[in-house]
């Protein structure tokens, strides 16, 4: 476990053994495996580094993609969230709820029951918030450079992509910048969450849907229902595993 | 002291899991033994700041980790090791590591070197850049003790740390903990009394959720010498005579 000759390349230790006695080659070497084995961070984590004012939040953001079953829910459940909202157009309250639904799903795909380290990433100094935020920000903001690609050959591609994902990710990002300079990521989702609404409301109000949407009686139960699934989702997405012993 | 736990308890429901533990550790190697089930994983999960604790009061290296400040700068002089942790089979053995290092605050011009010395420390230096779905069970578990020690840290939390290890393997990890407890506290929850005899300095000795025994190695050989409890080793019939005696306190209370 010591484990200095495991890494060396074969022959390498002969003349370090000759070398001057008050040469520490334990440093040297782990000074040569860190130059051998170090990854450059590429122009976007560089980039993330800076605005984030965090290179864990940069490596966590770049890095969301590569955990290829979360990113697989939770890129499903965006999609799907995205079509029922661009499809019921006519219907605010839609648009309105979607945002929590995406954000259960990745919330859900980043979480205890699908992510293998998620117990470790509560230990950390970065918080596991922010780091949900960075994953949101990611999911989005990569389906909506493949749906801008996807937009070129499919109406309906343009539709998804410039009605529910450049607007969601533009959002992840209000609320990601606003996370990084007030250093909370409540005070983050809820700016992004109160850009969303406004840009709903606001649009709904001026095509003259938004009192239907609010005030018909026959809608109450469906809303309350939807709020509690996800609650629920919320509270399982968030749960602290039981101690196994 | 690095930990000091009073009176501390955790429920989940109707179970308590941990029941009025008080514990101090200051530096050196701190063994945490105990049947499946007697709290141990939850005791070191609390002092990971993973889990808050029910009631009780937990200070970890001078610090209340129930407020947020205070708590971050505890995680960023810890190191844990989770009893079930899982890997991102996409990275490397490097990238793992410098990851949580990334995500542990360390500065980004120190960690290269960090990662190196870690990756050494747990001998993976030749699978430093394997990705770790072609790593072995046991090298998969020398990635995980080298994410938890990458930051130097002053409170070191192991629960089954040598679960997977081979034997030469696991000789060298007492090795590794009996250095790293010259300057740190490092707490491992483990149900092998061996690892315990070869490298801990202190022990206690988790039933129920209670610690009914907290001395040195030595001192709990003492209580198994005469009483013909079950056990190979001097510290397992130790460990037998201690759990029969705490059983049967609580049974006839």
């Amino acid at each position: 476990m010591s484990g200095m000759d495991a890494g060396r390349p074969p022959g390498a230790t002969a003349p370090w053994d000759t070398g001057p006695p008050d040469v520490d080659l334990g440093r040297v070497w782990t000074g040569v495996a860190a130059q051998v084995w170090r990854r450059d961070p590429g122009r976007v984590e560089r980039l993330a580094g800076r605005l984030l004012r965090s290179a864990g939040l940069a490596r966590a953001l770049v890095a969301t993609p590569s955990l290829l079953l979360a990113w697989i829910i939770a890129t499903v459940v965006v999609l799907f969230t995205g079509a029922v909202a661009t499809v019921a157009t006519g219907t605010p309250y839609v648009a309105l709820l979607a945002p929590a639904v995406a954000a259960a799903g990745i919330a859900y795909a980043y979480g205890p029951g699908i992510d293998p380290a998620w117990e470790l990433s509560q230990s950390l100094a970065v918080s596991d918030r922010m780091v949900l935020l960075v994953r949101a920000l990611a999911v989005f903001g990569l389906n909506a450079a493949l749906g801008l690609a996807a937009s070129a050959m499919s109406g309906a591609a343009a539709a998804l992509t410039f009605g529910w994902l450049v607007p969601m990710t533009t959002a992840c990002a209000l609320a990601l910048a606003v996370a990084t300079v007030t250093r909370s990521a409540i005070v983050g989702v809820a700016a992004g969450v109160a850009g969303w609404v406004i840009t709903v409301l606001s649009g709904a109000a001026a095509s003259g849907q938004l009192t239907t949407a609010v005030t018909s009686a026959a809608l109450i139960l469906p809303y309350l229902a939807f709020a509690a699934c996800c609650g629920a989702v919320v509270l399982y997405a968030t749960r602290i595993p039981r101690g196994t012993s | 002291m690095n930990v000091d736990i009073t009176d501390l308890t955790r429920r989940f429901g109707r179970t308590q899991a941990v029941a009025g533990v008080s514990l101090q550790a200051g530096a050196g190697v701190f063994g945490l033994l105990g049947p499946n089930g007697a709290g141990k994983t939850s005791l070191l999960r609390m002092m990971a700041t993973v889990l808050p604790p029910t009631s009780g009061r937990l200070r970890l290296l001078g610090r209340d980790p129930g407020s947020y400040g205070p708590r971050r700068e505890i995680r960023r002089r810890l190191g844990y090791l989770p009893q079930n942790l899982g890997y991102y089979p996409g990275f490397t053995a490097a990238e793992f590591v410098e990851y949580f290092a990334l995500l542990k605050e360390m500065p980004p011009g120190q960690v290269p070197r960090a990662v190196a010395a870690a990756i050494e420390h747990v001998g993976l230096g030749d699978k430093a850049r394997a990705k770790l779905r072609t790593l072995s069970g046991g090298m998969l578990r020398r990635a995980g003790i080298a994410q938890a020690i990458v930051n130097q840290p002053e409170l070191l939390l192991l629960d089954e740390p040598t679960a997977g290890l081979d034997p030469e393997q696991r000789v060298a990890f007492r090795a590794l903990l009996r250095d790293l407890g010259q300057r740190a506290t490092v707490i491992v929850s483990t149900h092998l009394v061996e690892d315990v005899g070869a490298a801990c300095t202190e022990v206690a000795l988790m039933d129920a959720g209670k610690i009914v025994f907290h001395g040195t190695p030595d001192e709990l050989i003492a209580r198994g010498e005469g009483t013909g409890a079950a056990g190979d080793a001097p510290l397992e019939r130790g460990y037998s005579a201690v759990l029969a005696a705490a059983r049967s306190a609580a049974a006839v209370a």
